[in-house]
């Protein structure tokens, strides 16, 4: 599984990034919307963990421009938040509840990627 | 209750939920980070009780990162407990320096989110109007909403303190004028309640690209 982070707090993306790393799991990490769409138009990705919120390209916008034009990847909210409002969002816009909210335990996002990658036919 | 304090109790309340979210936001951001490298420094030690060489370095930079999250946390919580205490006194004498400095941190997050950098620039000095403290700072959180709506990503949004005459004033700069008068009606209902309850003044220079509030009542 090849997995993108994108989150504008870059302290918590490249540590996010280095533990999936140890845990077998390719992860590479950006802190903007418009770098992530600069990766993904060279690096194959399955799933891409986005922040609810950054600068410019949010991350429910992101996911629509990726989701254009990748279809095949998934996606994981991670959201700072935690109102009943935030959740509702993502649900409605994913139509599945693919998100956790911050600080997150790794052992979570893990499972939700496998279980993501899983129902794509990919590589748990 | 009258019509204009009925709108200062609600935009009170709005402001206060909408300024604690914000916060709580940025404090979950500052704890993710300490949780996401303490558990990576356990990883290293895993790695090592495993045998496997990890370089110093690599857990100095870890250790640095949380170091700057605790301060980044202590920092936001400060601004928190300012923020709270606003609430203390319905009227009292306030530096207007000191209020300006705590709009600025209020509002960072909702300028960067608009790619916006907040310039908060002090008078020289202390400048001391006597006021009700939280309607103000709810007042000039709604300006600086307003002119941050209406300002294009890249640019700087200055929050000026000044003089004017024996008038103490707070001074947003550098605004897109055109934008701003297309906004409709400010200030609207809200804004005018508050600007009566804090006694003061605002006007927009069109020509200067500012919105200025005066308080009369130094």
């Amino acid at each position: 599984m090849r997995v993108l982070l994108v989150d504008d707090e870059s302290d918590l993306a490249s540590a996010l990034a280095e533990r999936l790393d140890m845990r077998g799991i390719e992860a590479d990490w950006v802190d903007s919307g418009q770098e992530a769409l600069e990766r993904a138009a060279t690096v194959h990705y399955d799933l891409a963990v986005l922040d609810l919120k950054m600068p410019k390209i949010g991350g429910l916008e992101l996911k629509a421009r990726m989701q254009a034009r990748y279809p095949h990847m998934k996606f994981i909210f991670l959201t700072g938040y935690g109102s009943e409002k935030d959740f509702e969002t993502v649900a409605n816009d994913s139509g599945e509840q693919c998100y956790l909210v911050k600080p997150v335990e790794i052992e979570d996002l893990i499972r939700l990627m496998n279980i993501l990658t899983q129902d794509a036919g990919g590589r748990p | 209750m009258s019509p204009g304090l009925t709108l200062v109790g609600q935009s009170g309340l709005t402001y206060f939920g909408r300024t604690t979210a914000s916060i709580s936001h940025e404090l979950k951001n500052a704890l993710a980070i300490i949780k996401e490298n303490a558990g990576l420094l356990g990883d290293y030690l895993l790695m090592m009780e495993k045998g496997m060489p990890i370089d110093p370095a690599r857990f100095k930079t870890v250790a640095g990162r949380i170091e700057d999250q605790i301060t980044r946390a202590d920092g936001i919580i400060k601004n928190l407990n300012r923020f709270a205490h606003s609430v203390d006194d319905p009227v009292k004498a306030i530096d207007l320096n000191e209020t300006a400095g705590l709009l600025g941190v209020l509002s960072q997050r909702e300028a960067a989110m608009r790619q916006i950098a907040l310039q908060v620039i002090p008078q020289e000095g202390t400048l001391t109007v006597t006021t009700a403290p939280y309607l103000l700072l709810n007042l000039l959180g709604r300006c600086l909403s307003i002119c941050l709506q209406h300002m294009g990503a890249g640019k700087t949004l200055s929050v000026r303190v000044a003089k004017e005459g024996d008038k103490a004033c707070i001074v947003f700069d550098a605004l897109d004028a055109a934008a701003l008068a297309s906004a409709g009606s400010f200030p609207g209902e809200s804004e005018s309640a508050l600007l009566s309850a804090v006694g003061a003044d605002c006007r927009l220079d069109g020509n200067q690209g500012r919105l200025i509030i005066t308080l009369s009542n130094r």
